[in-house]
């Protein structure tokens, strides 16, 4: 049977996010927009929703004299991109029996 | 929510691989940043020794070696500062910490070496210091080629292991027993002996930063 997808996760910028983030211990907002090639404002709003569910952990401190946002995967985000992977392949599995 | 399965996947995957290609080029940028920086030192060091020897000075050009990580965090702050620096992956941390390791290692042993070999020039005679001096070089280069050597492991270049070890061992042995320094005996002047005695240490440290760090560095730069 398929497996519910999570909402949170089932969007591309999210899902781009989340997926950067699972093999780095932290990004900064620039790398990340950098490589999703998302605008400023819709990253900071999908950013903002992935916090509110606590699948990561944005961090607002200073390089020098800029400011600089940093973001990290939690625990949760973890388990939830790994559980949203397995979702994933069960629809991958069916659609090729 | 209409995205498919295929497409979530492609979306992860593509990202992924998009992380590894930016790790993997700043970390390229660190090592061949690092490596020409430690190939101008070099020049530098030897150029000085020699200035320096030729005024009946010891060769102080050495000393210059101390400031060469301050250099190098220089430079990549610079070249870091206009662009987003891409996050620390396994990989890269493991290439930095060898690195790092090696720096403390090598300017710990450069440090106390010196003062030993100091204290010992002070305290014995000519023939007892032959005996009891450190040849700091023997071990700096043994250090380096042991760091190449990891490098080479963990980036999975075959060609980069080999050449630490061969190369380390070689060069060490010939550095220790002054091979060059017995060849330049037979065939130059006394004078151009000494003058080898100043830089002996800088060809070989030139040789290794090209192998061990600028090329491997440029490699990952260029790797698609």
């Amino acid at each position: 049977m398929f497996q519910p997808l999570d909402p949170l996760l089932h969007a591309e910028l999210r899902l781009a996010v989340m997926s950067l983030l699972i093999s780095a211990d932290e990004a900064e907002f620039p790398y990340i927009k950098e490589q999703t090639g998302a605008t400023a404002g819709n990253l900071s709003v999908q950013i903002d929703k992935l916090s509110a569910a606590g699948y990561i952990e944005v961090e607002k401190t200073f390089k020098g004299k800029r400011p600089c946002t940093i973001c990290r995967i939690t625990d949760k985000g973890r388990q939830a991109f790994e559980a949203y992977v397995e979702a994933l392949k069960s629809y991958l599995q069916i659609k090729n029996k | 929510m209409n995205l498919t399965a295929e497409r979530s996947l492609e979306i992860i995957t593509e990202q992924i691989e998009r992380s590894r290609r930016a790790v993997s080029k700043d970390t390229g940028q660190s090592l061949f940043v690092s490596g020409l920086c430690t190939m101008g030192m070099a020049v530098i060091v030897a150029i000085v020794n020699i200035i320096a020897g030729n005024n009946g000075f010891m060769p102080i050009g050495h000393l210059l070696w101390i400031i060469l990580p301050l250099i190098i965090w220089l430079i990549m702050r610079r070249l870091n500062k206009d662009h987003a620096h891409a996050p620390v992956d396994i990989v890269s941390s493991l290439v930095g910490k060898t690195w790092w390791t090696f720096a403390v290692f090598t300017l710990g042993f450069f440090f106390l070496g010196n003062i030993w070999n100091f204290i010992m020039s002070r305290l014995c005679t000519p023939s007892e210091y032959v005996m009891n001096n450190i040849h700091i070089s023997t071990y700096v280069i043994l250090l380096m080629a042991m760091a190449v050597s990891i490098m080479g492991h963990i980036l999975k270049k075959k060609w980069l292991v080999w050449f630490g070890i061969i190369g380390g061992l070689l060069i060490a042995i010939g550095d220790r027993a002054d091979i060059i320094a017995w060849f330049l005996g037979r065939l130059c002047t006394f004078k151009t002996v000494g003058m080898w005695f100043y830089i002996k240490s800088c060809p070989t440290i030139f040789l290794f930063a090209l192998v061990g760090l600028t090329l491997p560095g440029w490699i990952l730069k260029r790797e698609k």
